[in-house]
């Protein structure tokens, strides 16, 4: 009876997976057709053979900006998270008087529009002369990353028992020595959670990046929506930059799949 | 001594974060709602006072009344799409089939890509010509025989807005599962076993125990998938580019901003937003942060 | 009200057989448990029995019906879970509804009988209650009445007391003994507490290992223990076991466990004649080892001396920890009067007549 039952729920579980695999599908098999074979009829064919042509015709068109992107987001994934560590850290094990208060005022931060922020940000970074480049995003993406990081780290403290602060504090610690001795390397598993998840943020950014960037620091999400935007260049390359593009985010996701959906839950406020 | 020593430490490790979420956050939207007040147009900052006029324009804006009519109709589908489809992807994936890892990740994987990734993907997917230039999902329909479901897509007149809510829910709805399947996964089993042993059938028991102990998922869900709807911008500039019959908040917010200069005008919808998420955001954050200290 | 059937039942998951050829015959009305130390299989036999795990091979039996096939929903039975599983978001009274509503059971009739289980149970004032507004003894109540109001053929009980503090245990141990006998139905139950299983059971039946080593009455439970598990499991302190050889000496059997001797009185004498010469494990429970200078009135004694090593006054009694002469630990459950301490020799009176031997390969209870 069990067996029976279980069977036929592969039939709906298959016509999902189809539905999430077609976008997949098309953008790796327009992408390794040769020139000859991209047509619009035979959209849905596999390609005759592996051809490369398209990746590279993508990459000479993104290369600089997916090294933007790379070179924005290691710093702005890095600085958010040991940000978000130390603030989780306090606000979880060291309150102060007013920290209740504080931690849904950041907290705030990670749901508002960015809109409602947008020209003062840009007024901002003109005034500090860090509008047009990459380092203007790095500062943008730190700041804005902090509120989802400290939520992360504070739910992550949380959970560790009071008792092992109030035990390495007779031993002899003092804050700072809680901290680096007992509580960071601990939360080892939630920087990996943490660090996963502001890299794809700030990878998969839009808004912030054509807003604050000029060209030549564009992140590859921009250089991506210029190019199909644009005419000239085909859609079979657009796929393969589309690929491309996501590459970064989708190996992190297949080699660190766990951590990632630890981050996105993390996002839901629950502890 | 040593006390009030590591309670100094303690602050000044948090205040640079504080300082600015503070600036960034609060000092910006205060700024913001400044400028929204001001004549603000072109390149040169004007703080002339303005009072509620922007406001009182973008009411009377035919363009803003499209904005907020699709803001709508695009809400309601990705919303209820994503609900629908994670809880029952999730509640497939939670009767131990063989191969779920394979299915979880799969259903996962969108949530990895950018949204641009994801809007130029679908605009291929979603192109609305037919006839002799028929391509996309038309092209499969048409060799597969379902010849009724090819369509304008978001070209559509009116309802095209919706169409944009298909890509969002391949992108989100994998998310909306992870929740559910989290909450199943906290369900004890014995409380499903005393259930089976009061006779309640698997219908039953979904029904009258576990859709109702998932339902704090379900506002959570709501309140993020809300949110996300409100702010989405990046998704529709990738499919459809920058068009009025798909125009929302967000995009006129920014072309009347950067391309017109109209920053007043720009500065007043982004607080307009802003007020429509916090509504949705902060009896949420109340609700959650209440409960977590009676814990 | 039904009688309940194990026929050669096994369960096994993967290589480990939890439940091995498990067969008892349950009559109708009986208070059965179900003891032994985790991971024993007795757990295990209950969910075999409500349905929750599938049976390997074999035949469960509910009155005259094989129910290995029949869902739990249709066995006619309910059960107390040891997290006790109310559903969080339903009230007391909803809670214990559930069961009838799903079997559309007649408004005005759910109402009465949820209200008369409450009234035996005294949470009637709780029934607009949700589960986390109450304390462990009353959420452990409405879990039983849960399974009253259902009036199920079997009630079926997994560790229902282990999450109640030791005096809530003993008063609801109390009760639930009255409320079998009110009911007049069929309890299972199942426990890892020795003390609930003699204090509430018409029969336990002790499982090891996935094999049920004995099912018999309380009392014959402890006076005729089939095994050395048994006699060890059952009873507090546990028996005191000694590898020992039954020898003649002057032409009377005795006892030597090369530490001491003892002499075998009278009938158990000719009990145990068989044996002599032969290698045995002997045991004693603590309280059938008494001071000689306390000896109680009509036991088949048999005298000893042992060192004391720890006295552990309990108030009505003193638990004795004495070594024997080649330094074995054993335990004595003496009158509070002796006056001894660490290090003195004390002279012992043992009660023969209690006294048990096993074979020392398969530990099987010898000459009863």
């Amino acid at each position: 009876m069990k067996t029976q039952r279980a069977s036929w729920l592969y039939l709906p579980l298959l016509l999902m997976a189809a539905f999430y695999i077609l976008p997949m599908y098309i953008m790796l098999s327009t992408g390794f057709k040769s020139f000859a074979e991209v047509s619009l009829k035979t959209m849905w064919n596999l390609p005759t053979g592996i051809h490369l042509e398209n990746f590279q015709r993508a990459y000479e068109a993104l290369a600089p900006n997916l090294w933007n992107s790379v070179r924005l987001v290691v710093p702005a994934a890095i600085i958010s998270s040991i940000l978000g560590s130390l603030n989780g850290f306090v606000l979880a094990k060291w309150k102060f008087r007013g920290a209740d208060l504080i931690f849904p005022l950041i907290l705030f931060g990670m749901f508002i529009p960015y809109q409602s922020i947008l020209i003062p940000l840009v007024e901002f970074m003109k005034r500090i002369n860090l509008y047009g480049g990459i380092w203007g995003l790095v500062l943008t993406h730190v700041i804005y990353g902090i509120p989802i990081t400290t939520l992360t780290f504070r739910n992550y403290y949380a959970g560790i028992p009071v008792e092992l602060v109030e035990a390495s504090r007779i031993d002899g610690a003092g804050i700072l020595g809680v901290y680096w001795h007992i509580m960071l390397p601990l939360s080892i598993p939630s920087f990996v959670v943490v660090l996963i998840w502001q890299f794809t943020a700030a990878w998969n950014d839009f808004l912030f990046a054509v807003v604050l960037t000029k060209p030549a620091s564009w992140p590859v999400t921009v250089a991506l929506n210029n190019l199909a935007g644009s005419q000239i260049i085909e859609w079979n390359v657009q796929m393969a930059g589309s690929f491309l593009a996501a590459l970064p985010t989708l190996l992190v996701y297949i080699f660190l799949g766990r951590y990632f959906l630890r981050g996105l839950l993390a996002g839901a406020v629950k502890g | 001594m040593s006390l009030s020593r590591d309670r100094l430490i303690s602050i000044a490790l948090v205040s640079p974060s504080i300082l600015a979420v503070l600036v960034f956050v609060y000092g910006f939207i205060f700024w913001s709602v400044r400028v929204s007040m001001s004549n603000w147009v072109g390149l040169l900052p004007d703080y002339s006072w303005a009072g509620l006029a922007n406001y009182r324009n973008l009411m009377h804006d035919p363009r803003f009344h499209i904005d907020v009519r699709n803001t709508v109709i695009f809400t309601v589908l990705f919303v209820a799409g994503c609900l629908a489809l994670g809880l029952i992807l999730a509640v497939l994936l939670d009767q131990g089939l063989r191969g779920e890892t394979f299915f979880r990740n799969l259903f996962l994987f969108p949530m990895a890509i950018s949204f641009i990734v994801t809007g130029v993907v679908w605009r291929w997917l979603m192109n609305p010509a037919q006839g002799s230039r028929i391509s996309g999902l038309n092209l499969l329909f048409d060799k597969m025989g379902l010849d009724f479901l090819i369509n304008q897509w978001y070209t559509t007149p009116y309802w095209g807005i919706g169409f944009i809510a298909i890509p969002a829910i391949w992108q989100m709805s994998g998310y909306t599962m992870a929740l559910y399947l989290g909450g199943l996964r906290s369900i004890p089993d014995e409380v499903r076993e005393a259930a089976r042993v009061d006779g309640a059938s698997e219908w039953q028991l979904y029904r009258y125990v576990i859709l109702p102990l998932l339902s704090p998922i379900t506002l959570t869900a709501m309140i993020i998938l809300g949110h996300i709807s409100l702010k989405v911008f990046d998704l529709i500039v990738a499919v459809a580019g920058k068009q009025l019959p798909l125009d929302v908040p967000a995009i006129y917010m920014w072309t009347t901003t950067f391309d017109g200069g109209f920053y007043n005008r720009g500065a007043a919808i982004g607080i307009l937003l802003l007020l429509s998420v916090a509504v949705l955001v902060i009896p949420y954050l109340r609700y959650t942060l209440r409960t977590e200290a009676e814990l | 009200m039904a009688s309940v059937t194990y026929d050669h039942v096994y369960k096994r998951f993967g290589d480990v057989t939890a439940v091995n050829d498990l067969n008892i015959q349950i009559a109708d009305k009986e208070f059965l448990v179900f003891v032994g130390p985790s991971g024993c299989g007795k757990t295990t036999s209950l969910r075999l029995l409500a349905g929750l795990e599938e049976i390997s091979d074999g035949q469960i039996l509910i009155g005259d019906r094989v129910v290995n096939d029949v869902p739990p929903k249709d066995r006619d039975i309910a059960m107390v879970f040891q997290s006790y599983a109310l559903y969080p978001h339903m009230t007391v009274y909803d809670n214990m509804a559930f069961g009838l509503k799903l079997r559309k059971t007649p408004k005005d009739e759910i109402a009465q009988r949820v209200r008369e289980a409450a009234e035996i149970l005294d949470i009637d004032h709780l029934l607009d209650r949700k589960p986390k507004q109450l304390s462990g003894g009353q959420r452990q109540r409405v879990a039983v009445g849960r399974a009253i109001v259902r009036e199920p053929a079997v009630f079926l009980f997994d560790e229902p007391l282990s999450n109640l503090d030791a005096k809530l245990r003993v008063q609801t141990r109390a009760q639930l003994t009255k409320l079998h006998q009110r009911l007049q139905t069929t309890f299972i139950y199942v426990t890892h507490d020795q003390v609930e299983a003699m204090t509430m059971a018409t029969r336990i039946a002790v499982m090891k290992d996935g094999i049920l080593q004995q099912i018999d009455t309380p009392q014959n439970l402890y006076d005729k223990p089939s095994n050395v598990f048994v006699g060890g499991f059952i009873g507090s302190p546990s028996m005191n076991f000694f590898d020992a050889t039954l020898v003649e000496s002057d032409g009377k059997l005795e006892v030597n466990a090369g530490g001491f001797r003892l002499e075998v009185p009278g009938e158990k004498a000719s009990a145990w004649a068989p044996y002599k010469g032969k290698e045995v494990i002997f045991g004693i429970r603590p309280e059938d080892v008494h001071s000689k200078q306390f000896t109680p009135p009509g036991i088949l004694e048999s005298d000893m001396t042992a060192k004391v090593d720890v006295t552990e006054l309990m108030g009505n009694e003193i638990f004795l920890y004495l070594l024997t002469g080649d330094d074995k630990q054993f335990i004595g459950r003496v009158d509070p009067r002796v006056k001894v301490d660490s290090g003195d020799q004390i002279e012992l009176a043992v009660n023969m007549g209690n006294a048990h031997i096993f074979d020392p390969k398969t530990e099987v209870a010898l000459g009863e």
